[in-house]
């Protein structure tokens, strides 16, 4: 299987209005296939939101290759087969929602694309339906709340029909239900329509619902692997400037105390390593 | 020396189709020394009322005063009142406007009157304040930063001027976990030094059970709870969770621990306190 984004020793350094540089990305080498759900977590600055740019052609390398379907992301004519491919979510609802009924605003970016009215509907139809917001087609999206607009914010990407979407800490404005709501429907996107799901985040608990995780570190990736195989690093993950799931932090700390425990990464790891009779 | 939140309403738009009552008759009083969460889900009007709090917005019905003084006056105390109240905004690309980080961070505390020196130390201890290297980004635009570098110049500028009251909109939306941790240990030292009055928005819990004593929680424009953090979250979990609120990430755990046999005792609101809980639990050391 060919990968449906890869990045070949791809730098990105931004100038900025006093003519200053700023290397954000150094060299960074990847590889993410079909179906892959990524996570990618690294302190502020670390170049994440940078490297999420690249994927849609938002921003292109100024040194080395982005690939996209096999596409090269800097050649202009690829510009809309790669933005076909690759849809993102951002971290701000409002800033996302443009027009003043749900199902228009579900439309919005298929009239922009130019595709024809009759496919418009069952387009924006399936989109709702897969976010769970079919009710709501006819609502006005300021009256919703925070976790709605961003799943609406979601089935405006979907309606595209991308193979992939990024999502750039689409849960750090939602209140506990609104992130239950979105983490859930991400995974469905991943596991019920093969979309490749690339997730950038500060929230462990989050991350660890990935297949592999990405931690990036002053414009590099640092560590790569399973959850299991990130998560049990403790101490590393510490000095990049990072903290593991509760559970995990936890059995850390006890093991510290003198405590033999295996690997932990989650709530029934935690339970069974604690409470072995049950 | 308190903020009050007198029986304050509040509607957007009114007389409109778009008319929207974000707050309906909201009372509470926060005591300068106390370390507030407010908490309620995404539109239950949060930073609407927040605005009230340092008079960018003024009530259509009830008052808001600080230190006994009314925000909606135009007379000097009026003023004097409303600069008593500094605010982080939800928002940090809304609050910062200036063409580098450190004319951004500059701007409080020189419209305070502060003389050019006592500025520069203002900014460079509210720069140390939020982590953010002074040789690095003293001379960089704010608006060419990530998203978390962005909060932490917000955050700073308004730390800069020493506020008696502190208004923080979701200020560890898009910090990252060590950053975050750092300041708020920064923020709890100059709460007990200066025994600020802080509000602290949030939808992460687990910051307002580690740093709040008391919660107040909003649903619809209306304040449903305002109580002991710990009180709540032992005993309000099913209100909560139907006012799309949950409780922290430690009590989930602990009561899992306690379904599968491990007598735990109590509400564990940290990782530290779980921690503790787990060890007595198991009789391995209770120091
Ligand atoms: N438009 C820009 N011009 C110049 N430098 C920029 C610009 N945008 C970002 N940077 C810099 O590039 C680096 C990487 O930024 P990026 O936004 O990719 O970080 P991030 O990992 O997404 O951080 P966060 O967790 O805060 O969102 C940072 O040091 C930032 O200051
Ligand atoms: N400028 C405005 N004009 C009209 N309605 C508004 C405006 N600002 C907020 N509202 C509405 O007022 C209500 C309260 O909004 P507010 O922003 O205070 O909520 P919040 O609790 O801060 O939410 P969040 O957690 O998403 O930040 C919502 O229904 C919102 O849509
Ligand atoms: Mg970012
Ligand atoms: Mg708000």
């Amino acid at each position: 299987m060919e990968p449906i984004i890869e990045a070949r020793h791809l730098s990105h350094t931004y100038v900025d209005g006093q003519n200053q540089e700023m290397t954000a990305l150094k060299d960074i080498n990847l590889s993410i296939m079909p179906g892959e759900f990524i996570a990618i977590i690294g302190t502020n600055g670390s170049g994440k939101s940078t490297l999420a740019r690249h994927f849609n052609a938002l921003l292109t390398p100024t040194e080395g290759k982005c690939l996209v379907g096999g596409l090269d992301t800097s050649v202009e004519a690829n510009l809309w087969p790669v933005r076909q491919t690759v849809g993102m979510v951002f971290q701000n609802p409002d800033n996302q929602i443009v027009a003043a009924i749900v199902e228009e605003d579900v439309a919005f970016g298929l009239e922009n694309i130019g595709v024809p009215g009759p496919e418009i509907r069952p387009r924006v139809e399936a989109a709702l339906e897969t976010v769970g917001m079919t009710a709501y087609a006819k609502h006005a999206p300021h009256r919703l709340s925070g976790g709605q607009k961003q799943r609406i914010a979601i089935a405006g990407v979907l309606a595209l029909e991308p193979k992939c979407i990024v999502f750039d800490e689409p849960t750090a404005m939602l209140d506990p239900k609104g992130r239950k709501d979105i983490v859930e429907t991400v995974l469905k996107l991943n596991k019920e329509k093969q979309i490749t799901i690339i997730y950038i985040t500060h929230k462990m608990e989050e991350a660890i619902l990935a297949d592999r995780i990405i931690a990036m570190n002053q414009g590099h990736i640092e560590m790569e692997g399973t959850p299991k195989e990130v998560f049990t690093q403790v101490d590393r993950i510490r000095k990049l400037g990072l903290e593991c799931p509760l559970a995990a932090e936890v059995a850390n700390a006890l093991q510290k105390g003198g405590h033999k425990l295996p690997p932990i990464l989650t709530h029934e790891e935690l339970c069974q390593a604690l409470c072995p009779s049950k | 020396m308190s903020i009050e939140v007198d029986h304050i309403s509040y509607t957007y738009m009114a007389h409109t189709s778009l008319e929207n009552k974000a707050l309906e008759d909201v009372s509470f009083r926060v005591d300068k020394g106390e370390f507030v969460a407010l908490i309620g889900h995404t539109g239950s009007g949060k930073s609407t009322l927040a605005e009230h709090l340092n008079g960018l917005l003024h009530p259509d019905e009830g008052c808001v005063r600080v230190d006994g003084v009314d925000l909606k006056g135009k007379d000097r105390a009026a003023k004097e009142a409303r600069g008593k109240v500094g605010m982080v905004f939800q928002y940090p690309e809304h609050q910062l406007f200036a063409e580098t980080i450190y004319e951004d961070i500059a701007f409080g505390p020189r419209n305070q009157g502060k003389s050019p020196e006592e500025v520069d130390a203002a900014v460079r201890s509210a720069m140390a304040f939020v982590d953010l290297d002074y040789d690095v980004f003293a001379s960089r635009s704010p608006f060419q930063l990530s998203g978390g570098q962005m909060r932490r110049v917000a955050i700073a500028g308004v730390v800069a001027m020493e506020p008696d009251y502190l208004i923080m909109d979701e200020p560890s939306a898009g910090l990252d976990p060590v950053s975050r941790d750092n300041i708020f240990s920064q923020l709890m030292k100059i709460f007990h030094k200066r025994q600020m009055g802080v509000i602290l928005i949030t939808h992460s819990m687990e910051e307002a059970a580690q740093y709040a004593d008391r919660l107040l929680v909003m649903s619809g424009g209306k304040l449903h709870l305002d109580g002991p953090a710990r009180d709540i979250f032992t005993h309000d979990r099913e209100t909560l969770e139907k006012l799309s609120m949950d409780v922290p990430e430690s009590v989930k755990l602990a009561d899992e621990l306690r379904q599968q046999g491990l007598s735990l005792k109590g509400t564990p609101l940290t990782e530290a306190e779980l921690i503790r809980a787990i060890e007595r639990a198991k009789g391995w050391k209770a120091c």
